[in-house]
């Protein structure tokens, strides 16, 4: 009983301070839910081989879960999004089309806890997103921030990600995929080659 | 007092145990035979299988002649072991008196009785909180090192464990590099002069691979090699400036030692990125043969197989000892079939070659001047160019390990025919992630539409002396014997036995739960010979074998150890 009113108490405090489940939550809407459904149907037939088909990992890693997006592997959409469309199936690298990467990468990102919202991803987008890949739990169902983003992603916005000193409601869109720039430019945490 | 303490746990505790169990001597020692620098020194003649491919030279090959080639014939399944994991099974069986250790994907080490197959313990590495991100073709292990008391295991988050053979229990574990950043581990370590030897992989992820000798007993660092320099240092201006930070060099296959020149000789692997045009230079160490002093891991000499590499020719196969007659002349070589499509046979006393063959459609590196190879510069990629070559990426020949047979002076050589394109394509490092800068697409040898091959190469002539031919890739490892058998597994599941000298087949299992990866090994208990396999298909090939997957897309996978012996 005491344990229980404990981390009830505890859980208050927490989404007080928009904190779930040691993860900040709150993730930005990308992508469409007819894109992600594309992307599913793509995963099992071109990916799920090797990555399992829940995305656990076999012969090659897990693309869900704490492990895959975590802070400490730091990857941004952009750094996953550029890898895959140009190395993934392994068997065949960059045998799909634009449009399939993008709705594979929409896939990935829902099963990380992103919220589909109305504006569909693009690649251009996709492959200059900086917004962090983080896990936001099962399916996006992960406590207030990622309902609100889900709210957010319904108005054409998104609401703050992980990591920002978060004000509370929504930002533009935008804001979320920065830099309609074309490629080239440098990479946040490396040197970029051509 | 902490010198004490850890001298107490580490040294008298099996003596404490055994003094205070009062248990006779089979309780400890008698039961598992001590496992001594002499008899590593003398594994080629040993009754069990001590090491990755038997013995320091790396031969594959055993003396024994119980099962020959009359007999081999009625070979039958005695016990066999399965284990619930799917992904590849790439170990060697490595036996010691009646005991036997087999690895499993994720490692895993169970032993066995080498007779009955009854589990004596099992151990499996804490993977918790690993993303195994950065391990590119299957999350295998290619099998334990021996020494003293002790199983060594090289792991995929960079742990060396030392377990106690008798009970499994970790003696220790120390990690020499972070998991998930680029590197891992998946070889056999090499136990030699008290010391344990591994090599790190990471040549897809711009790691700085290195070779690291610890001490057997504590696992305290002794040192540590980098196959890829830094400035200032032998080799360090084959680089362009910065880029020998994330070089690769791997070092992921079990190196081999020659007493005769005491000399310790490792391979390397391909240079990254994959992309050649973005690190001009000769990119040394990467793809070449390491000739190095045992004691300090100074590089003697060095002999690079594939310069300036853009096709992922690693030159980690297993560079194995032996003397052959060429020409009428005697040498004392060490032989490799090299990724790049051409076997080679180099002068161990000084790094010179004696001669190089292609041994499948070799057309990248395009011939030799002087002893050292040419590339052909049209079949390099760049960004707006894509280039068809021989042999793909995978190889001539992968890490399965050929044999060598001291009486027929042949090598047998686990072959795949296959061709690429490739072309370049915008990379970045960033750790944790691949760094290629190509793409690329595995295809058939238009003049060979096998995948694969089985076949032997005369030492003394350098010419082809018989070849098996197989629809799928040949991706097992090959094991000869005295009895002039020589044993190899195939992609559909099937141990094969071929006559050394003729290539005939003269024995084939019934078909095994699934394809085979791994090498053979065999042994004697009590007067009786065994063979041993481990089915359980996986690895590099059905990843990144292009338009090889779907002829093997439908190989089942699960992992099971097969032991066969006459009646
Ligand atoms: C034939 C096996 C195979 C198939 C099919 C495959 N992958 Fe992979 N994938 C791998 C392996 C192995 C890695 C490990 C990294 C490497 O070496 O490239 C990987 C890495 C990745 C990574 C990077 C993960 C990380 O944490 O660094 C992503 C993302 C990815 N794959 C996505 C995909 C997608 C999307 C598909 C389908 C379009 C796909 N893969 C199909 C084998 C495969």
């Amino acid at each position: 009983m005491r344990t229980r009113g404990f981390v009830l108490a505890l859980s208050i405090l927490l989404a007080a301070l928009g904190v779930e489940c040691g993860e900040a939550a709150g993730a930005a809407a990308l992508f469409t839910a007819a894109q992600a459904r594309a992307g599913r149907t793509l995963f099992e037939q071109k990916c799920a081989m090797c990555h399992g088909r829940h995305l656990q990992g076999l012969s090659g890693p897990a693309l869900k879960g704490p492990l895959f997006a975590s802070r400490k592997a730091g990857y941004t959409v952009r750094d996953i999004f550029l890898f895959l469309s140009v190395n993934m199936p392994a068997y065949a690298p960059g045998s799909l089309g634009a449009e399939q990467y993008v709705n594979v990468m929409s896939f990935l990102l829902q099963q990380n806890g992103f919220p589909a919202g109305r504006v569909a991803l693009t690649a251009q987008a996709a492959a200059t997103s900086t917004v962090a890949l983080l896990y936001h739990g099962p399916d996006g169902r992960h406590g207030r921030d990622a309902r609100r983003a889900r709210d957010c992603a319904a108005s054409g916005a998104r609401a703050p990600s992980a990591g920002h000193a978060a004000p509370r409601g929504c930002t533009p869109l935008a804001a979320a995929v920065p830099g309609i720039e074309a490629g080239g430019h440098r990479h946040a945490a490396g040197k970029r080659l051509r | 007092m902490r010198i004490i303490h850890v001298f107490l746990r580490r040294r008298l505790w099996p003596v404490a145990l055994l003094a205070a169990a009062l248990a006779p001597a089979a309780a400890l020692g008698a039961g598992y035979p001590r496992v001594t620098s002499a008899r590593l020194a003398a594994a080629a003649t040993d009754n069990g299988w001590l090491m990755f491919r038997r013995d320091y030279a790396g031969n594959s090959y055993a003396p024994f002649r119980q099962i020959d080639t009359a007999n081999v014939k009625d070979l039958r399944l005695v016990w066999s072991y399965r284990s619930h994991l799917q992904e590849g099974y790439e170990g060697s069986a490595i036996v010691n008196g009646d005991y036997m250790f087999i690895t499993t994907p994720k490692d895993h080490v169970i032993a066995l009785n080498a007779v009955t197959g009854k589990v004596l313990w099992k151990y499996a590495k804490s993977l918790a909180g690993v993303a195994l991100k950065t391990v590119c073709c299957d999350v295998v292990n290619r099998g334990v090192a021996l020494y003293g008391n002790d199983v060594y295991l090289a792991t995929l988050d960079n742990y060396v464990v030392a377990l106690n053979a008798e009970t499994g229990r970790v003696v220790w574990q120390r990690q020499i590099k972070p998991a998930d950043v680029g590197y891992a581990m998946t070889l056999a370590p090499l136990t030699l002069k008290g010391m344990v030897i591994v090599g790190e992989s990471g040549g897809e992820y711009g790691a700085r691979d290195f070779i690291v000798a610890l001490d057997a007993r504590t696992g305290r660092e002794l040192w540590r090699r980098y196959t890829v320099p830094a400035p200032g240092q032998l080799g360090g201006k084959t680089w362009p400036k910065g880029m020998y930070k994330h070089g690769g060099g791997s070092a992921w296959i079990t190196g081999t030692y020659d007493p005769l020149t005491n000399t310790l000789f490792w391979g390397v692997g391909n240079p990254g990125p994959w992309l050649a045009k973005l690190r001009p230079g000769k990119n040394l160490f990467t793809d070449s043969l390491l000739a190095l002093q045992p004691r300090s891991g100074k590089i003697k000499w060095y002999y690079q197989y594939t310069p300036h590499d853009s096709w992922d020719y690693d030159g980690v196969n297993t560079p194995v000892i032996t003397n052959l007659r060429y020409h009428g002349k005697e040498y004392r070589a060490v032989v490799e079939a090299n990724r790049n499509g051409w076997f080679y046979a180099i002068n161990r006393l000084n790094g010179k070659l004696i001669y190089a063959v292609r041994f499948t459609r070799a057309t990248s590196v395009a011939g030799f001047r002087n002893g050292a190879p040419y590339t052909d510069n049209a079949l390099r990629p760049t960004l707006t160019k894509q280039v068809f070559t021989c042999p793909s990426f995978l190889g001539g020949k992968n890490w399965w390990p050929m044999s060598v047979d001291p009486l027929t002076h042949m090598a047998y050589v686990p072959t795949i025919h296959t061709c690429m394109t490739m072309k370049g394509a915008p990379t970045f490092y960033k750790a944790g992630l691949p760094y290629l800068g190509e793409t690329f697409n595995v295809v058939h040898d238009p003049d060979d539409h096998n995948w694969g091959a089985l076949q032997a190469i005369n030492l003394d002539t350098s010419r082809q002396a018989w070849n098996h031919d197989s629809a799928l890739p040949w991706d097992a490892g090959a094991m000869s014997t005295a009895g002039g058998v020589v044993f190899s597994g195939s992609a559909r599941g099937h141990l094969y036995a071929f006559d050394a000298r003729t290539g005939r087949v003269l024995w084939r299992s019934p078909q095994l739960s699934s394809g085979i990866i791994a090498p053979p090994s065999t042994y004697i208990v009590d007067g009786k010979q065994y063979v041993a396999i481990l089915a359980g298909w996986g690895g590099g090939v059905p990843i990144w074998g292009g338009q090889m997957v779907q002829s093997v897309s439908n190989i089942p996978r699960g992992g099971h150890l097969y032991v066969f012996a006459l009646p």
